[in-house]
């Protein structure tokens, strides 16, 4: 008993009906495309010809998407969608050229002509071993002869038929997953097509939250406080022209001056945030300045043999201020360190924390918008964060050596001594400021939430 | 000047709230309540009958249109309390939709305004007292568009500068003052202004009205 529902498990058994299933489709898809190819190959004589072969091979991307469901849902094997074609002219002939020169539809088409003859071996394979065992094993009891070698063979067999059932099914199912997987699924060049519009996609959305961020921080920073600077210099002259007591008008003067200070800081923090200064001079002196800031200690270790291009400076410089931030809010850290490398052209950020750990990944959270910031730039954010820590979070991106013809500023500040020259330098840093502010994802600064209780809005970062 | 104003206020950074009601209170009005978020604003005009609300275009929750709803909103409940936006944005469109629901009673001025407190005091009575005041700025922004400028091309610069004056909400001695002319020719101007709008002639008042929402609104 214990053999059969081996042998019949509950894989097996979607696998035979699927084999079942699909042979009909194949054989009347093959004849509708095959129809339809034809017909569309001799009509090409005519302008009918073109519209024909486009209908057909709609009709054979359709095809490719139930398939492909049908696959997913029966044998559990996910293969991607491709990237549906891009329709660039106007109308129905912008349509019908976008069809017929889209690979995904052609080999969609190769799939169904060239299906048929494999779903037939598929099924007679697969089906035959277990019929053929099944069938002999029933039928052994009504065998003429008494038990005899002959009978004894057939058994055998029959009983190794049928263990050899299920091998032969998931043989016959890799070939027909490999089929899917290289005909109904996306090519490398169209993965590579989808994944880029996924990062452009995130790469938009990335900058104009920034972008919405650095207006609201403006307008309810800097903006709000040189009005309040306006307003506190008109009270003081109403104060003046109602000759006030001094200390009053002191008073307003002095409120006016620290509104002014909060607006300048403001403005600094917001400098920050879209590109710290100090960046020019390198991930080091970057990360250094950060280090001093940082309200938890922190060891900065940099080993950079040349100079990382601009943007994946500022990219590894937000990390690891974000992950800094997080380490120092949420962790309850005593010491962190930063290591940062490059070698085989992948930059490589590390940033280590003795905290309770327990980070993960959460929808919209800020570990996530990280991890979509570094895969803009094709690299990975990988979280080793065990529940009573410690964290190490690790990103790596490629950094190929190719001259990058943005790096306009390299050859001014590569001579300032502060870039990374190859020695791994180590800057021991016990901070002993407030934290800095992250700048990347920054919620507030300490001057503004000094000065004001309702001016430092809840904000939805 | 008029009379001593009751007011509420209705703005979520602490400092700007703090001042404006300081320097209304320096001017002798009487500050009713000065709030943080819309609920409390329709609460606080509820209780207190203020005789105008002052609120900034961005409130809490969502910070982003908050009191702009609420001033139609209020405007529609309480047509009696004069409206005027406080706020930080040149967005004509945002006053076009305060004044679909007519001119009367209100008013949009970019916050740094109160820093010159009389013409603030000023605007605030005539929004208060029914009548409409227009940010300079917003106004100068309208002339700009491009809309505009074939209605405009009609009208002299003298008429233009006029308009933009009753489209801030001054009255006919003001704007006479404003440009250093006779109020004689200042009206002599805005009938000219309603002949080329094609207004029909009617209550004085209600026709400056159309003309600057047809201005704003063309």
């Amino acid at each position: 008993m214990k053999l059969l529902s081996t042998i019949f498990d509950s894989r097996s058994r979607r696998g035979l009906a699927y084999l079942l299933l699909v042979l009909p489709i194949d054989l009347l898809s093959f004849v509708l495309l095959m129809l339809g190819s034809l017909l569309g190959a001799v009509l090409l004589l005519t302008p009918l010809g073109t519209w024909l072969l486009a209908l057909v091979l709609r009709g054979a991307a359709g095809l490719g998407g139930s398939r492909r469901d049908l696959a997913a849902r029966m044998l559990g094997d996910r293969v991607p969608t491709p990237v549906r074609p891009v329709v660039a002219g106007i109308g129905l002939f912008g349509w019908r050229r976008a069809i017929l020169k889209d690979p995904v539809s052609w080999r969609v088409l190769a799939y169904a002509l060239i299906k048929p003859p494999v779903a037939v071996l598929s099924l007679a394979l697969a089906g035959g071993f277990y019929l053929y065992g099944l069938i002999s094993l029933i039928y052994l009891p009504f065998y003429e002869n008494e038990l005899g070698v002959e009978a004894l063979g057939i058994m055998v067999t029959s009983v190794i038929l049928l263990l050899l059932g299920p091998w032969m099914l998931r043989s016959v199912l890799a070939v027909e997953r490999l089929m899917i997987r290289g005909l109904l699924g996306p090519t490398r060049a169209n993965q590579r097509i989808s994944d880029l519009q996924d990062s452009r996609d995130r790469a938009v959305k990335d900058a104009d939250i920034t972008l919405r961020r650095i207006e609201r921080d403006l307008h309810d920073g800097a903006q709000a406080r040189l009005i309040g600077v306006g307003m506190h210099l008109a009270i003081v002259r109403e104060l003046v022209g109602a000759q006030a007591p001094t200390e009053q008008v002191v008073a307003a003067v002095d409120t006016a001056q620290a509104t002014l200070t909060a607006a300048v800081a403001d403005l600094r923090d917001l400098v920050r945030g879209i590109h710290p200064p100090v960046l020019d001079a390198g991930l080091e002196a970057a990360l250094a300045t950060v280090a001093a800031g940082s309200a938890v200690p922190v060891t900065v270790e940099i080993d950079l043999p040349r100079r990382p291009p601009p943007a994946l400076e500022s990219i590894a410089y937000f990390t690891a201020c974000e992950l800094l931030t997080n380490a120092g809010r949420h962790s309850g850290a005593r010491k962190a360190a930063i290591r940062v490398d490059l070698r085989d052209d992948v930059l490589r950020l590390r940033v280590h924390d003795d905290g309770r750990g327990g980070a993960h990944r959460r929808a919209g959270g800020g570990l996530a918008g990280l991890s979509e910031r570094v895969r803009v730039v094709d690299g990975s954010l990988v979280i080793d964060s065990p529940a009573g820590g410690p964290t190490t979070v690790t990103v790596e991106i490629p950094c190929p050596l190719a001259a990058d013809p943005t790096d306009s500023r390299a050859g001014v500040l590569r001579d300032s001594g502060m870039a990374g020259t190859g020695r791994p330098g180590v800057v021991e840093l016990a901070g002993s400021f407030p934290a800095a502010r992250s700048g990347a994802g920054g919620s507030g600064s300490p001057a503004r939430g000094g000065l004001a209780d309702g001016s430092s809005v809840a904000r939805v970062d | 000047m008029g009379g001593e104003m009751r007011v509420v206020i209705a703005e979520d950074s602490a400092i700007l709230r703090e001042g404006l009601a300081q320097l209304l209170s320096m001017r002798g009005h009487q500050v009713l309540a000065a709030v943080v978020d819309v609920p409390s604003l329709f609460e606080a005009v509820a209780v207190q009958a203020p005789d105008v609300a002052i609120m900034d275009i961005r409130l809490p929750p969502s910070h982003t249109d908050e009191g702009l709803r609420a001033a139609v909103r209020l405007r529609r409940e309480c047509p009696g309390i004069g409206v005027l936006i406080f706020s930080q944005y040149v967005e004509t469109a945002f006053v076009a939709e305060l004044l679909a629901g007519g001119s009367d009673g209100v008013g949009y001025l970019l916050k740094e305004r109160v820093v010159q407190l009389d013409d603030f005091v000023d605007a605030l009575h005539r929004v208060a007292a029914g009548g409409t005041a227009l940010d300079p700025q917003v106004v100068t922004q309208m002339f700009g568009r491009s809309r505009h400028r074939e209605v405009l091309a009609e009208f002299t610069p003298r008429e233009r500068e006029v308009l933009a004056l009753m489209a801030q909400g001054r009255s006919n001695t003001a704007i006479a003052t404003a440009i250093r002319v006779s109020e004689r020719a200042v009206e002599k101007h805005v009938t000219n202004i309603f002949g080329k709008f094609d207004l029909p002639p009617s209550d004085a008042d209600h026709r400056r009205v159309l003309a600057v929402i047809r201005y704003l609104q063309n």
